[in-house]
């Protein structure tokens, strides 16, 4: 029997919105997939390309930045220049071929448990169609594999 | 300030002698025939040594900001041979806070056929930055019609995977010299990210999944701060078409927030700025 391929989603998460968003998600019991692996920071501002290319090196299919809409940010403009940033950095990835359909951005609320629970399903449905990020893994092995003589 | 080589020659003695700058950069003949670098000037003796022709196509406002020189700089000012793109690096490394643009007094040059060593010279009025504000100003209104750009159209045509194999397959070729990193006036960072190993963020060694990361990271901190010198890409000892991705992040900051990289001293970097109504099509 073979099992259905699981996607790896990481999502980096600012404090204020969207982790508040995520728990009330879970303190409702709204169901949402268990392929999410959230890594939660005071704002989006504060992530940095890195961490995306941390995923993906360690193995992601997907990667999903949410944060505080535009005009709520707790630190104020974290969340505008983070807009800045990803517009940017999403067009670059795109170019060199790590396709806009792994890489989503969002803006959730702490009140809104159901658009956070929503966007981990959407998320997870569409990757098991894409499958693994192959051609990114292939990079992983090539280097982590012992040499064949 | 004058707009023939003679002329600039003559200021150039004319700075040395009254002691108002303590060196000027310009370019010299190269170890082979066909090629030019980059020289540096302290005694009017030195003068003779220069050239300036088609051959001479490095930006060579990097020197602006490396440390060894700047010591020797000795509170005077400098005066560099730039075409239009290095006077837009100074303009960057002004805004970026790196250089004091009133110490740079610029020999400003264009070449016809940039490349060719038949090619025409013309020289530009004006020794300060300030005074390249229309003709920047006009480069930005030209945007990028070039032959990169048809690559990157073609590029964008293909799906995900066939670009992302075309890019494997250039950047396999990487040895990681970090030669596009020495030439660009862009990178003065002291301490690159490619450095730091706690945490490791990109891998340091010359295989496909740390060349890519490499690539990709020093595009990204160029975006919005390249001026298409093309520093890198003549550097590049693999061959690697640096400029496309370059390019095509430079068209991305235009096209989204009509941003072109080095229009004055004063300009924000774009990625420290934010504008209420930024564009955010692709945000759920």
């Amino acid at each position: 029997m073979t099992k259905e391929f699981e996607p790896k989603i990481v999502a980096f998460v600012c404090t204020y919105c969207t982790y508040a968003g995520a728990d009330l998600a879970g303190t409702s019991r709204l169901k949402y997939a268990p392929n999410v692996r959230i890594v939660k920071l005071p704002c989006t501002g504060r992530i940095s390309p890195m961490f995306i290319l941390k995923a993906l090196q360690k193995g992601a299919d997907g990667v999903l930045i949410s944060g505080c809409h535009p005009g709520d940010c707790h630190f104020t403009s974290g969340n505008l220049h983070a807009r800045r940033r990803w517009t940017v950095f999403r067009s670059l990835l795109n170019f060199v071929g790590i396709p806009d359909e792994r890489i989503w951005v969002s803006w959730i609320s702490a009140a809104e448990g159901n658009k956070f629970a929503e966007i981990i399903n959407e998320m997870t449905e569409k990757l098991k169609t894409l499958g693994p990020f192959e051609p990114y893994k292939t990079l992983i092995r090539d280097i982590e594999s012992p040499a064949e003589i | 300030m004058g707009n023939t080589l003679e002329e600039h020659i003559k200021r150039t003695r004319q700075l040395l002698e009254c002691g108002e700058v303590a060196m000027v950069i310009g370019y010299e003949r190269g170890s082979v025939e066909n090629r030019r670098r980059a020289t540096f000037v302290k005694e009017v003796s030195e003068l003779e040594r220069m050239v300036l022709d088609g051959l001479c196509c490095e930006n060579l406002a990097n020197y602006l900001v490396r440390e060894e020189l700047l010591r020797s700089f000795d509170g005077k000012k400098v005066a560099i041979f730039l075409t239009t793109a290095g006077v837009r690096s100074v303009n960057i490394l002004a805004a970026e806070g790196q250089i004091n643009p009133d110490c740079v007094i610029i020999l400003g040059f264009e070449a016809e056929k940039p490349g060719e060593l038949d090619s025409a010279i013309k020289m530009l009025d004006g020794e300060h930055v300030d005074h390249y504000a229309d003709s920047i100003q006009q480069l930005k209104s030209r945007g990028f019609v070039n032959d990169r750009a048809q690559v990157i159209v073609k590029l964008e045509m293909m799906s995900a995977e066939e670009r992302f194999a075309f890019w494997r397959e250039q950047f396999s070729r990487c040895v990681k010299c970090y030669a596009c990193r020495q030439v660009c006036p862009m990178c003065y960072c002291r301490r690159c990210i490619v450095d730091c190993n706690q945490p490791q963020w990109i891998n340091a060694s010359a295989h496909d999944l740390g060349n890519l990361e490499w690539n990709l990271v020093r595009a990204f901190h160029l975006a919005g701060r390249c001026v298409g010198c093309g520093n890198c890409e003549r550097a590049c000892p693999a061959g690697i078409p640096l400029m496309l991705l370059n390019q095509r992040m430079a068209q991305e900051v235009l096209k989204e927030f009509n941003h072109f990289a080095g229009e004055s001293s004063t300009q924000l970097p774009v990625l420290a700025d934010f504008k209420k109504d930024d564009p955010e099509t692709f945000i759920l």
